[in-house]
């Protein structure tokens, strides 16, 4: 064993002296004892009307909370630098994720009139798309999925669907289905899927706006 | 195994608990210790998604935030909250013992801690049936409405949140049960004292991330306003 020892690119003096800091019983029960004072701060804060102010002064009492944690209960007041080094890059890199993301729906609206998204969104709502679903309409549109599945999976579930389909959108899969129903389930499926996958997608989204006339 | 070298002088001796490949117990513990905290980060930033996701959803549907959050009760999750902070306090004066060679401090502060967490599951299992006897259940599990609750908006994307938050967290809370009770059985068999002791620091580094989660999950989900 060589002479010198090194932890985490320090030289150690003594390296059989097994370094620790131990922290005062008294300061482990100050620091719970203002963490549960916070907790009532947050509750209180939350029966006081604070508006559009509360979710800051929550989210500030929170980290407050967390540092003291961090801090005394997680030793990195006395730890080696590199593990608080660890976290807060940490809290970086969780802070450029928050930021940009919420960059990104701030500029949306601007955006959505600059490119008339929202119409678009608008005509697909109408359509009876996804975006339309109320609380009403979740057993429906669960009842519509499921049918849509059946549907889309028309190969195997007798001819009427699959003929409808086929013949509404495209050669590509129109001779697909054909294929498949004229010889039989192991050709058809590799036929279906392997040339027009994009056909596929197609045959979802109009079963999705039948089934719901269906029922 | 306490006869071993704690002070200066005798180099050559090798205590049975250092890794052949570590020079010194700090170094064994700093590299445990680091890696502890890099499983951490990796923690957060899993997280870290889902509060993101929480707050679009707020962001985009503030009316159902504020209505939905009702039916979460307030009562429990304080009550989980004070629980668990009282758990991370016992982890840390287990840590604390172990630290200071007091092994039955520490084996007494395990069991406090487990207990801790027992409670929090209880209380959680109580909220989940409530939550599942009303039909607030996620996506197109919602049924609440034929039990004659009307919520505003798109409560089942709130329910969604909720149970993938809380779920997550919970997951978290039951391995952490596991892995206390490990430490409690090798506590028994006298594994710890002041010369090796970095498995309970980890396990109480562990144990308060998941305290520092809830820290913020309970304000954003419970106390919406």
């Amino acid at each position: 064993m060589g002479s010198q020892v090194y932890v985490n690119g320090k030289e150690i003096e003594n390296p059989h002296e097994f370094h620790h800091h131990v922290a005062p019983k008294k300061q482990y029960v100050q620091v719970l004892g203002a963490l549960l004072v916070l907790t009532v701060l947050t509750v209180a804060v939350s029966y006081a009307d604070l508006g559009p102010l509360s979710l800051p002064v929550a989210m500030l009492v929170a980290a407050v909370k967390a540092s003291l944690v961090c801090a005394f209960f997680m030793h990195l007041k006395d730890d080696d630098r590199f593990n608080v080094f660890v976290f807060v890059g940490t809290l970086l890199f969780v802070a450029i994720f928050f930021s940009f993301t919420l960059f990104d729906l701030g500029a949306r609206n601007a955006v959505n009139d600059e490119q008339k998204t929202f119409e678009y969104w608008n005509d697909e709502a109408a359509a009876g798309n996804a975006l339309k679903v109320g609380v009403d309409h979740v057993p429906e549109k669960a009842a519509a999925l499921k049918a849509a599945h059946a549907g889309g999976h028309g190969d195997g579930h007798g001819g009427d669907h699959g003929d409808a389909k086929a013949e509404g959108h495209g050669d590509a899969k129109a001779e697909g289905h054909g294929d498949a129903k004229a010889e039989g389930h192991g050709d058809a499926k590799a036929e279906g899927h392997g040339d027009a996958p994009a056909g596929e997608h197609e045959a979802k989204a109009p079963a999705n706006h039948e089934a719901p006339g269906g029922h | 195994m306490s006869t071993t070298s704690h002070g200066s002088g005798q180099h050559e001796e090798y205590p049975p608990y250092l890794a052949h490949h570590f020079d010194t117990m700090g170094q064994q513990a700093g590299a445990a210790k680091l890696g502890m905290w890099l499983f951490l980060a990796t923690e957060i930033l899993m997280f870290s998604g889902l509060f993101l996701a929480y707050f679009i959803i707020r962001y985009f549907y503030p009316d159902m935030m504020l209505s939905a959050h009702e039916f979460l009760q307030k009562e429990a999750g304080a009550l989980n909250t004070v629980v668990l902070l009282i758990s991370s306090y016992t982890m840390a004066m287990a840590v604390r013992a172990a630290q200071t060679s007091n092994t039955p401090s520490l084996k007494r502060n395990l069991l406090w801690t487990l207990l801790c967490a027992g409670i929090f599951m209880v209380v959680k299992y109580f909220e989940y049936s409530a939550k599942i006897e009303h039909g607030m259940l996620p996506g197109r599990f919602y049924e609440a409405h034929y039990h004659g609750y009307e919520l505003v908006g798109l409560p089942h994307i709130f329910f969604a949140v909720y149970f993938t938050m809380t779920g997550l967290h919970g997951v978290h809370v039951l391995v952490g049960m596991g892995i206390i009770t490990w430490i409690y059985i090798r506590a028994s068999r006298g594994d710890f004292h002041s010369g090796n002791y970095i498995a309970v620091e980890n396990t109480g580094l562990y144990w308060h991330l998941v305290d520092l989660i809830w820290i913020f999950l309970f304000p954003l989900l419970y106390l919406v306003r």
